[in-house]
């Protein structure tokens, strides 16, 4: 379980890589720490990452509704990602 | 003491303790029960007070057999009663039939749309209860949205610990606001709201920077008035008079200014972008500012857009609240419902969610503003009063689409950083944004005469 949270955390640090603003490492940003807040990204990335999450994680947010809020930290979308495959 | 240090003297821990010490009583009395509680029953004098006073305006127009302050009294129970059903909606969610719970917004709108197709096929002077149905219909567009967050706490679970009360504050604000929530609903308010003396202490000093702030948007926006527009302007006549007596922009593309050069028209489409940042700025440093006095540190509604380096920088940062509004209730219910259909053209996608919120929503939000207009089911006449508006929209749909398309193309590389890329980036902001604010600027000239000042300003009449 643990295993699983972890390779779903790297994957997900991976990704936010990707999308992140330059001169920010995303090691330095906290799991509850808002990603927008902290200036890793801008709020125009919440679209990637339901993109991300629809992509790799077979989420559907039309059926579970979206709420910006959950996706705005790591421990979110990871509790997101969690909840949908519960 | 470095400028940073003195701007940001909210988030010093020295002035936040000093604060704590000299107000620690009044910190300690204002729990956030309490300052819920002041707010809340400011809210019970707003409903009944801007109800009457609206009703009683409107009177002519909402005939029937109750007085102004009789009937504005039931409309004013009707809101509080309609507010109380969507809260108890809200609170059980869960058990709405599924329709509701998969489309809240469309069965909030419903609600309201079935009121006003009630009023259409109905003859004035029905009765006392077409009169307060009136009234509802034409104050229902200032609180569509309120109640839209409501809703929208319930279908994301936030209901659970809330009171009727912690939800009538931002229903009928006391801190004030227009037709759109400055700090949105009460779940994004408790959210940001101060639970120790410390963190009370924090927000109003954040809020002190925001009056400060406030105040000094006033002082330049009179001296901008004085010296560029005047005349008539106190500080003009302290200033000796002097004035570039640029004319303002509503009465250029109506044409009321003559013949004038080139480079005043220019002038006048620039200032206009400038005195519209700080009239937002102004209005929502207020707002927010007292709000952050009561302990609810939310984000301001204008943070510096003439800064901003692309297009939807600067619409994130020039009128946050309303496009939270666009955001919540447009864009991102699009952009996920069309996720299965769309899935392979991203691109596709996201044009269809920017132009259901900049494009269709604006346009709805600015309608329904015509509160008379819609009870008296001139819809087709809104509309072509909104026609200038409408490709507002549509060129302000366009460029936030392109802008996003650039920023995602871009991926997580940096812009040029020199201060001459800075530059250009901003006056391609300013420009873009003052040129699409020919059409939505208060005039009275037609499209076509603002079409016409357009092409003139490239020196095509």
């Amino acid at each position: 379980m643990a295993d699983e949270r972890q390779q779903r955390l790297q994957g997900l640090t991976d990704f936010l890589r990707t999308i992140q603003k330059p001169g920010k490492a995303i090691e330095s940003v906290g799991l509850d720490e808002s990603l927008v807040a902290c200036g890793l990204i801008d709020s125009l990335a919440i679209i990637e990452i339901v993109m991300f999450l629809e992509k790799n994680y077979g989420i559907d947010f039309a059926a579970t509704g979206l709420d910006p809020d959950r996706l705005a930290t790591i421990n979110g979308i990871l509790g997101v990602i969690e909840e949908v495959r519960a | 003491m470095q400028i940073k240090q003195l701007t940001q003297f909210h988030e010093n821990p020295a002035i936040i303790a000093w604060w704590c010490a000299r107000l620690g009583w009044a910190l300690r009395h204002l729990t956030p029960f309490r300052r819920r509680a002041i707010l809340a029953a400011g809210a019970v004098w707003i409903c009944f007070k801007s109800t009457v006073r609206i009703v009683i305006d409107n009177s002519a127009d909402l005939a029937g057999p109750a007085d102004g302050i009789v009937a504005g009294l039931l409309v004013a129970l009707a809101l509080v009663g309609i507010a109380w059903l969507l809260y108890r909606a809200a609170a059980g969610f869960s058990s709405l039939p599924s329709w509701v719970r998969k489309h809240p917004q469309l069965s909030l709108h419903s609600i309201y749309w079935g009121f006003l197709a009630l009023l259409w096929i109905t003859l004035p002077g029905s009765g006392l209860w077409r009169q307060v149905l009136a009234g509802v219909a034409l104050i229902f567009p200032i609180l569509v949205w309120r109640f839209a967050y409501l809703l929208l706490s319930g279908q994301h679970g936030r209901m659970a610990g809330t009171r009727f009360s912690d939800h009538l504050l931002t229903l009928w604000p006391i801190y004030g606001g227009s037709n759109t929530p400055y700090g949105s609903g009460f779940g994004y308010l408790s959210r940001s709201e101060a639970k120790t003396e410390a963190e009370l202490a924090r927000s109003q000093l954040a809020g002190i920077k925001l009056l400060l702030l406030c105040g000094l948007w006033m002082v330049v926006r009179e001296i901008m008035e004085g010296t560029l527009y005047g005349p008539g302007n106190e500080l003009t006549h302290k200033l000796g008079g002097y004035t570039l007596a640029v004319p303002k922009l509503g009465s250029l593309v109506a044409g009321e200014e003559g013949g004038s050069p080139l480079w005043i028209s220019w002038l006048a489409i620039y200032c206009e972008l400038i005195h519209e940042v700080l009239r937002h700025a102004i209005r929502g440093h207020a707002i927010i500012a007292v709000l952050r006095l009561f302990g609810f540190n939310v984000f301001r509604n204008t943070y510096k857009p003439l800064l901003a380096e692309s297009v939807v920088e600067f619409w994130n940062r020039y009128y946050y609240y309303f496009k939270e509004i666009l955001a919540n209730f447009f864009f991102l219910p699009t952009f996920t419902q069309l996720g299965k259909k769309l899935r392979n053209w991203p691109t596709l996608r996201l044009g269809a969610a920017v132009f259901a919120a900049a494009f269709v929503g604006n346009t709805y939000y600015h309608l329904i503003n015509l509160e008379m207009m819609m009870v008296k089911g001139q819809i087709l006449e809104a509309l072509y009063l909104h026609r200038s508006r409408m490709f507002y929209c549509f060129l302000l749909a366009f460029g936030i689409f392109v802008s996003m398309l650039r920023q995602q193309r871009r991926g997580g590389r940096a812009l040029a950083s020199g201060a001459a890329d800075r530059i250009l980036r901003i006056a391609g902001v300013w420009t873009f944004f003052s040129l699409i604010f020919i059409w939505n600027v208060r005039s009275g000239a037609s499209f076509t005469a603002r079409a016409n000042f357009f092409f003139g300003l490239f020196g095509v009449a």
